[in-house]
């Protein structure tokens, strides 16, 4: 099995998956504690939008897709500060009119609706070597942020008011980290596809929320699940010739069924 | 420069002070607490006792003194709380202002907590609240309020539902916008520059409890308290351990902060600020979910931290029953007032 990775697109391509695998679920428990879900299916409509933009301009749909999103993450920051709404909520309106401004283009530039759709379906074998080391950068910045931010990211994710009476900063923490956790949502999707990004970015952070008792022990497991669903997904779907994103997708399916019906037994 | 108290143990000087005032017993204090010693069998000479005085030499428990002037007063204090005094000159009176504020009947702890805010041996800053006005949403609900704390003293506001109490606290963190006034934590001004550097001077224990289950530990919750400063990792350990030990909470360290009780939550809570090492505590209706027991333990620990950090307090609440134990001064905020 190990002859697999004399191929350079494999390679690069376990590579990506395994750093993915083993930093990303952070922005898992970042979305989870921020009551952000909604976000990814923002997210998933913005890469629509950025798509056809890109497809009508012949732009880079990967690079057009990930500045769109950034921009519909900073216009639902803004509205939600604004307005005093749940940023959750306000994604829903968002998402909306991202889809409504999708389609616009696709009619008026006679862009090919599935090629828009397209990109919605990741693949860790079509991933560039330049997009391979952005990869590499991101998963490296989102453990290190979470490394150096430790402290008041646990305060922030406990109470708002309480981190603010420390002396913490927590508007600029809670923006940076709606922004870093949509960052991380919209180059997952290049990697696994929109749809399976819960496998690699939220399942591993919700089974992990089913087992620990500290902050620390959370973002540990977390990444560790991340990691093991990573690997193991590689292999397995190597195995019974699936697609990867498939295989981590039923893996950590079953390891959250698995340790669910254990704690509903325990009770 | 001569000695102007002098501790000896079985004739041995164990401690000497040369400062003026009060200060030699209060350096005493000090002295024992670092060396953990028991005080029956030591014995003191002071130079000069008024009431005061006595006052603070009955609190340490000597037994037996010699003051070489001493007034009536002190006397008095001497004899009713049972210490064996001999002296070589009696004065009516001694020329310090502490003689006409202390009466000689008040409580021994009562006397003691006022002359260390006097001697400025207390954590706590002053509030200064000047001519605040908060409009939330644009209705009027603080309207030309005045408050002013003095530096480790305590209040509690009380007020009907909506009266304005959170505001109140909310602004004082720096939390609601003021519309006009002033508030004075220490030298600093909410909300200016130098204030946001040290917000962490500001305590705050808030009235709901914390609705989301995201797992936490009981040490992480404490640990908060220092998230904002930079320490050594050795100084956040001692930090953490002492704060925890003095809230009676160092063995719930690694339960999840969710399984635990209301007052042991609440526990953990003042722990946060004392780990904050806040001047200033601020807290926001503290029994609203506690039982009888949990609200008798928050009553001996408040106390506990009022007579060792002795920091400055405003504590909202309206359990009246709760309130009256403390015999501590109670404003009431009424139509955006404190009356």
């Amino acid at each position: 099995m190990l002859e697999l990775f004399s191929y350079p697109l494999i390679l690069q391509g376990f590579i990506v998956l395994m750093a993915s695998g083993l930093s990303f679920p952070i922005a898992g428990v970042y979305l989870l504690r921020m009551n952000l879900l909604p976000l990814r299916f923002m997210l998933m409509h913005g890469a629509l939008l950025g798509g056809a933009i890109a497809l009508a301009f012949q732009l880079d749909p990967f690079l057009t897709t990930m500045l769109i999103n950034l921009v519909l993450v900073w216009f639902m920051m803004q509205a939600s500060r604004s307005l005093k709404a749940d940023a959750g909520n306000i994604s829903i309106f968002i998402m909306v009119a991202a889809i409504g401004l999708a389609f616009t283009f696709i009619s008026v530039f006679n862009v090919q609706a599935k090629d828009t759709l397209s990109l919605l379906w990741g693949s860790i074998f079509t991933i560039s070597p330049l997009q391979t080391v952005g990869f590499v950068f991101v998963a490296l910045f989102v453990v290190l942020f979470q490394l150096l931010k430790r402290n008041q990211l646990k305060a922030v994710f406990f109470d708002s008011s309480v981190a603010y009476s420390s002396g913490i900063n927590e508007s600029g923490i809670h923006y940076f980290v709606i922004l870093l956790t949509a960052l991380i949502v919209a180059v997952a999707m290049k990697l696994i596809g929109a749809l399976l990004i819960d496998a690699v970015i939220i399942l591993p952070a919700l089974i992990s929320s089913l087992h620990t008792k500290s902050m620390k022990s959370m973002i540990v497991w977390a990444c560790i699940w991340g990691g093991v669903f990573s690997f193991s997904g590689f292999f397995v779907a190597y195995w019974l010739k699936i697609p990867t994103s498939s295989a981590i997708a039923l893996i950590a399916t079953l390891i959250f069924l698995i340790i669910f019906i254990q704690k509903r037994l325990k009770k | 420069m001569e000695k102007s108290l002098i501790i000896t143990q079985n004739n041995l000087e164990i401690f000497s002070s040369q400062s003026k005032w009060l200060y030699p017993l209060f350096e005493f204090e000090d002295f024992i607490k670092t060396k953990q010693l028991e005080t029956h069998d030591l014995f003191l000479t002071d130079k000069i006792a008024g009431k005061a005085a006595a006052y603070l030499i009955v609190r340490l428990g000597f037994k037996s003194v010699h003051i070489q002037l001493i007034s009536d007063g002190a006397i008095d204090v001497f004899n009713r709380f049972g210490v064996k005094v001999t002296y070589d000159q009696l004065v009516p009176k001694i020329q310090c202002k502490t003689e006409d504020i202390v009466k000689g009947d008040e409580p021994v702890d009562v006397v003691w907590q006022m002359l260390r805010r006097r001697a400025g041996r207390v954590a706590g800053l002053i509030v200064d609240i000047r001519d605040l006005v908060v409009d939330v949403d644009k209705k009027l609900v603080l309207n030309n309020l005045k408050l002013r704390v003095e530096k480790g003293e305590h209040v509690f506001i009380k007020g009907s539902n909506g009266a304005g109490k959170t505001t109140l606290l909310k602004t004082i963190l720096g939390l609601e916008k003021m519309t006009s006034g002033s508030i004075m934590i220490g030298d600093y001004q909410v909300g200016s520059r130098e204030w946001e550097r040290n917000r962490q001077i500001v305590g705050y224990v808030h009235q709901e409890m914390v609705k989301n289950s995201f797992p936490i530990s009981a040490a992480e919750v404490v640990s908060i308290g220092f998230s904002a400063q930079k320490l050594s990792k050795a100084e956040k350990a001692h930090r953490l351990e002492i704060s925890m030990r003095r809230t009676g909470c160092l063995h719930l360290a690694n339960r999840s902060f969710h399984e635990l009780s209301g007052g042991e939550k609440q526990r953990l809570n003042i722990a946060r600020c004392l780990c904050q090492q806040a001047k200033v505590l601020l807290f926001d209706e503290p029994t609203s979910f506690l039982d009888g027991s949990a609200k008798e333990e928050l009553f001996d620990l408040l106390n506990q931290i009022w007579a060792n950090e002795a920091p400055t307090a405003i504590i909202v609440s309206h359990d009246e029953q709760w309130i009256e134990r403390f015999n501590w001064p109670v404003c009431e905020l009424k139509e955006g007032k404190i009356c």
